[in-house]
């Protein structure tokens, strides 16, 4: 009933922003929009909501056009990322704003703004001022005002992120457990690839001109259609490199173009390879796919096994990031944060082979999916 | 040493802030104790600081007289009705000017409408009679007034009401209208509260223009229609130069402006600042 369709989205000023986007968020699906800044995700929702006029394409909400109607005639809420509070109103007043548009009658009101105030743990702040609530108090007011609205589309434009990190792990879970959500259709837009990857039904990854990968997390971290896709998703971000597939003793290669690491192609991918002509490639091994290999350890298979010189250590709690040279190509890996590596340090790094994605140098495209 | 420094520095302080005071005061204490003496005192050649006797039944002689009183209703009357068509008019240019500024015009129009305070008033004076003196037949009414200083106070109003709009942010507007509110309701819902303590200070300033004006009264309005500014030189003029009525009538007249003062300081301070701050 409240399915969002979304067909031949085209928006742009100087440049194009969004380019044909055709995109179908079905009732009750959690859709989030992640990509890097300015990269047009606000845009995105800013024309769903009607706050700007598409150049081309067709909005469609439960099978009709609503691409012209004005914004306060559209079925949507929208949660910004400022939160848009109201300074001069309480946050009862600022939840209830919407049913106040609709000029419902005073009691109605007040229950179903305090029904959400209770739901969101804020029914103790109603009195209160914007400017006198926390930053994830705030958050809830928004989240409040939109929730009571009722709408046939939620637009959320990173709601969380700018919240400390407990915060945000709290109202994480609550977008998984409000019920409310499930009955609509919901765009969430965001910039941080685990908040995507944790909330996300499905996710689109947003390049230049719209979404260059629609799918599942699952899908969207393992499978990366493009380097593009494959770069902005995990953190510490993949390692990439520059190389040429040469063959060496009958065995593949990958030659790093700028330092002399060499790392054998996974039998696995060698296939893929072979039907393409690409000699040049773009090598791409997420930093939890290197692990250091300890003095004496059985060496299993696939993994490629390496000489390298620590540069920076970084512990971060639960794991640590290892920054290293590697034959003169900078690395990054993961390990544990027990082992304090120092700068300068020898130690020997596993490249887990069969792990690498291989992406065309030019178009970016992943060539061994 | 530091400490007997500091009190030095301290007390020098306020004597001079002391003495500042005093002489800023003693112009409307003079005023206060003329306001109240005989004209037989007031016009002694050695000046008296303290009235022989306080005459209260100046008072009397003031306001007896109809127009003493009506003055002052009617310049009660153009400064209001004034600066409520200078405010209400001045919002919708200034949130026009803000919001939709290719569509008004842009930043040359907006100066050109500062820059019609930037002339000498006295430039347009014969031609600004000769036009109402055409247009509405005689000059002589509340109208002329309160047309004509729109000249004056538009500009302003415009200008001040478009920095506190641009200063008020655009997404609160766009919340409203996602809360389904249409535009018109979203103003008066969201943008107008929050420009409320800059308007406060635009009408204050508006309002004491308007209060204060001389040169275009004097020469458009007189018998029908007296303001303060011209009712005052009356008092000396004739035969009789009574000095403590003039100053008690003007003492009556100042007195607006300032509790109109005390009491949008907070929003005036606030106001001000708004544009300062944050422009």
């Amino acid at each position: 009933m409240a399915r969002l369709e979304i067909e031949g989205l085209c928006k742009g000023w100087d440049f194009p922003v969004i380019d044909r986007m055709d995109l179908t968020v079905e009732e009750g699906e959690f859709f989030v929009v992640v990509g890097p800044s300015g990269i047009g995700k606000t845009t995105l929702l800013r024309l769903i909501a009607g706050l700007e006029s598409p150049n081309e394409g067709r909005i469609i909400l439960g099978g009709n056009d609503i691409s012209r109607l004005p914004p306060y005639k559209r079925p949507v809420a929208m949660t910004f990322e400022s939160y848009a509070l109201y300074p001069h109103l309480s946050v009862f007043e600022n939840i209830a704003s919407p049913l106040r548009a609709r000029r419902l009658p005073k009691a109605e009101i007040e229950q179903r703004v305090k029904d959400v105030a209770r739901l969101l743990k804020i029914d103790q702040l109603l009195t209160r001022r914007p400017a006198e609530v926390s930053g994830g108090q705030k958050q809830r007011t928004a989240l409040g005002r939109t929730l009571v609205a009722e709408p046939e589309v939620f637009l959320l434009d990173e709601p969380i992120s700018h919240l400390d990190a407990k915060i945000r792990h709290e109202l994480r879970a609550q977008f998984h457990t409000l019920e409310a959500l499930r009955r609509v259709a919901n765009v969430y837009v965001t910039h941080d690839y685990a908040e995507a990857l944790s909330l996300g039904d499905r996710i689109g990854v947003m390049g230049r001109g719209g979404l260059v990968q629609i799918g599942s997390a699952h899908e969207v971290f393992e499978k990366p259609q493009t380097l593009f896709v494959a770069e902005h998703l995990g953190q510490p971000s993949i390692n990439v490199l520059d190389c040429e597939l040469t063959a060496r003793d009958g065995v593949l290669h990958a030659r790093h173009r700028e330092s002399l690491l060499t790392v054998p192609v996974a039998q696995a991918h060698v296939q893929r390879l072979n039907g393409g002509n690409a000699d040049r490639v773009s090598y791409g091994i997420r930093p939890q796919h290197i692990a250091v290999v300890a003095d004496g350890e059985v060496v299993r298979d696939g993994l490629h096994v390496i000489d390298s010189t620590v540069t920076l250590f970084e512990p971060l709690g639960t794991y640590a990031i290892l920054i290293t040279e590697t034959a003169g190509a900078t690395i990054t890996a993961l390990s544990s944060p027990e082992h304090r590596y120092t700068q300068g340090e020898s130690i020997r790094l596993g490249i887990d082979t069969a792990e690498a994605f291989f992406f065309d140098a030019v178009n970016g495209k992943n060539l061994v999916l | 040493m530091r400490d007997r420094h500091y009190k030095l520095v301290a007390t020098l302080m306020f004597v001079f802030l002391g003495l500042w005071t005093i002489i800023s005061l003693f112009p409307y204490y003079f005023q206060f104790i003329t306001s109240f003496k005989g004209i037989e005192e007031v016009n002694r050649i050695t000046p008296t600081f303290w009235p022989d006797e306080f005459l209260w039944s100046n008072l009397d002689l003031v306001f007896s007289d109809e127009t003493n009183v009506a003055a002052l209703l009617d310049t009660l009357l153009i400064a209001s009705a004034n600066t409520a068509l200078a405010v209400f008019l001045g919002s919708l240019a200034g949130y026009a000017l803000a919001r939709f500024p290719r569509q008004a015009g842009g930043e040359n129009m907006a100066f050109w409408i500062l820059s019609n305070r930037m002339f000498p008033p006295v430039a347009i004076l014969l031609p600004m009679f000769r036009a109402f003196d055409t247009v509405l037949g005689s000059t002589d009414n509340h109208l002329s007034l309160i047309i004509l200083y729109l000249v004056f106070n538009m500009p302003l109003a415009t200008w001040l009401m478009m920095v506190f709009f641009r200063d008020a942010p655009r997404e609160l507007e766009e919340a409203a209208y996602l809360d389904g509110y249409s535009p018109l309701r979203a103003f008066f819902k969201v943008t107008l509260p929050q420009v409320v303590p800059g308007m406060m200070s635009v009408a204050l300033l508006c309002w004491i223009f308007a209060w204060n004006e001389y040169l275009f009264a004097n020469m458009l309005v007189g018998s029908n229609v007296a303001v303060n500014t011209i009712q005052m030189p009356g008092f000396v003029q004739g035969a009789q130069k009574l000095w403590n009525l003039a100053a008690l009538f003007s003492l009556v007249a100042v007195l607006p402006p300032v509790v109109l003062f005390m009491v949008l300081r907070r929003y005036m301070v606030r106001g001000l600042s708004l544009g300062v701050v944050k422009g």
